[in-house]
């Protein structure tokens, strides 16, 4: 059977700094600049968390649902690794705020930032499985970098936001190749967030296990997918992307084994079948879980989809798990996406200079795990609050009480 | 394959993928951080060194190594 993404959006936050702006305060070493690859890091504001990043990307997808389809989400997967609470789901508010109906499952994944992918294909595999003919399934990947990470070089590539997608037997946006997919995944201690306002790790360590994965999981993806070759078989690729500068340097190093490409014929791939999915990318910065599906939402908006396209899709998850899988995308993708105005949505937001960024990250501090009793006051931030939230009908955090989280509409 | 064999060759591949480099700055007890190689030149170093010496190396393998005289040990171990 067909099944698949029918729908998906992207929320890229309310605000942005410049990427270069950052380097410049900061005082790190510009060469370095130019190795990231990236523009703009999108940045959050303490009315908002996980769930309202993940509602507003899923809005404008349910709003677009008759009732008799929106009945029919019987699933509701929340990926994360910024969770709220131990116990919890963040896809608990998500549904509630959402207005799905109660005859559904609920529940929240981690496995850093591969766990976007766990939720995609577990929600693939709940329609493909025809246990409940017809039933959709809701996945939102939401992510916030912690607020705590000055002056390292991962600050500059850290940011905020989320991605829905809807699963169904309707794929108009990505149709999976359902069961061409190769896993691969061991213990390893590259990066992780051991405590509320760390975010830590090794990043050689974690560069070298992504390489090692997803040359092993392609090497899966090929065992099991008769007459699957690298170079020919996909139109288009789309990485886990925490720096677009990794992305090329993880494809240059992949090319050199898997063809006898010239580096210049290596670069030619890499703009023709790579590039597009780092549009987005680099407008938004790193958004964990939901990365790879910043890629493929650049990707759609960005390629030319004349007809039918395999893309190869690859997540990998600190820690760690991954995958490399694939599907069809086509002109039909293009058209249901640019209802979303993803572009537009990115252009919106508030440009931060440096003091205002430092502002609001020591805000955000106040808002880190564990928060118990607390009135969320935007006259704080009201400028940037005025120019991206107000009265747009964008979900945003209100209060904490006993632990219980309170959100109302902008 | 003797350790000077292999640092020869760590050696060529870290002067290819930083050609500013001057030769005899590439001692064994230096860094490729100390010679001014970012995230993704380091991986190039290590991934290059494998393919030129015809080995493969899980690549976690690396993630301990402090300076070239360490990389040159694990690309060693791997060799013979």
């Amino acid at each position: 059977m067909e099944v698949g993404i029918e729908a998906i959006n992207l929320y890229g936050g309310p605000a942005f700094l410049d990427v270069r702006t950052l380097f410049e305060a900061r005082k790190l070493d510009l060469e370095r600049f130019d190795n990231l690859m990236m523009e703009k890091k999108s940045v959050g504001l303490p009315c908002e968390d996980p769930v309202t990043n993940g509602v507003n990307a899923a809005k404008p997808i349910i709003d677009r649902l008759t009732e008799a389809e929106k009945n029919r989400i019987e699933l509701v997967i929340a990926s994360t690794e910024s969770g709220l609470d131990f116990g919890k789901a963040l896809s608990t508010y998500i549904h509630d705020y959402l207005g799905l109906s109660r005859k559904c499952r609920i529940f929240e994944v981690k496995q850093a930032c591969y766990a976007g992918t766990a939720a995609l294909h577990m929600a693939i595999c709940f329609v493909a499985s025809q246990v409940s003919p017809g039933a959709k399934a809701l996945v939102v990947a939401t992510d916030t970098a912690r607020a705590a990470a000055k002056n390292t070089y991962a600050e500059p590539t850290q940011a905020v936001g989320a991605v829905a997608m809807l699963v169904s037997g309707k794929p108009q946006v990505l149709e999976i190749d359902l069961g061409a997919t190769g896993y691969h995944s061991y213990e390893v201690m590259d990066t992780c967030r051991p405590l509320p306002d760390i975010e830590t790790g090794d990043a050689d360590l974690s560069l070298l296990s992504y390489l090692d994965c997803f040359e092993n999981s392609y090497k899966e993806y090929e065992a099991r997918v008769e007459g699957a070759n690298f170079m020919e078989t996909f139109d288009y690729l789309a990485f886990h992307t925490p720096f677009a500068g990794m992305v090329k340097g993880a494809h240059r190093k992949l090319l050199r084994g898997f063809s006898r490409l010239s580096p210049d014929q290596i670069e030619a791939d890499f703009q023709k079948r790579v590039s597009p999915s780092l549009k987005y990318c680099v407008r938004i910065g790193n958004v964990y879980s939901a990365t790879v599906y910043v890629a493929l939402c650049g990707l759609i908006d960005h390629a030319e989809l004349n007809g039918s396209k395999r893309v190869g899709l690859f997540s990998y998850g600190s820690g760690c798990s991954s995958e490399f899988y694939s599907g069809l995308i086509s002109g039909r993708s293009k058209e249901v996406l640019a209802g979303m105005k993803i572009s537009e949505q990115l252009d919106r937001r508030y440009a931060l200079n440096i003091d205002e960024y430092d502002r609001v990250l020591d805000q955000n501090m106040e808002w880190i795990f564990g928060v118990k009793d607390k009135e969320v006051d935007v006259s704080k931030y009201a400028r940037i609050y005025n120019h991206s939230m107000a009265g747009r009908k964008l979900l945003v955090l209100k209060r904490v009480k006993d632990y219980h989280r309170e959100y109302d509409w902008s | 394959m003797t350790q000077l064999d292999v640092f020869q060759t760590v050696k060529r591949v870290t002067l290819e993928v930083l050609p500013f480099l001057p030769p005899e700055e590439v001692s064994i007890e230096k860094s490729l951080k100390d010679l001014g190689a970012n995230s993704i030149d380091r991986m190039e170093v290590v991934t290059r060194s494998m393919e030129s010496l015809g080995i493969k190396v899980p690549l976690v393998e690396f993630g301990k190594v402090k300076n070239l005289e360490g990389l040159v040990d694990v690309l060693q171990r791997f060799a013979n």
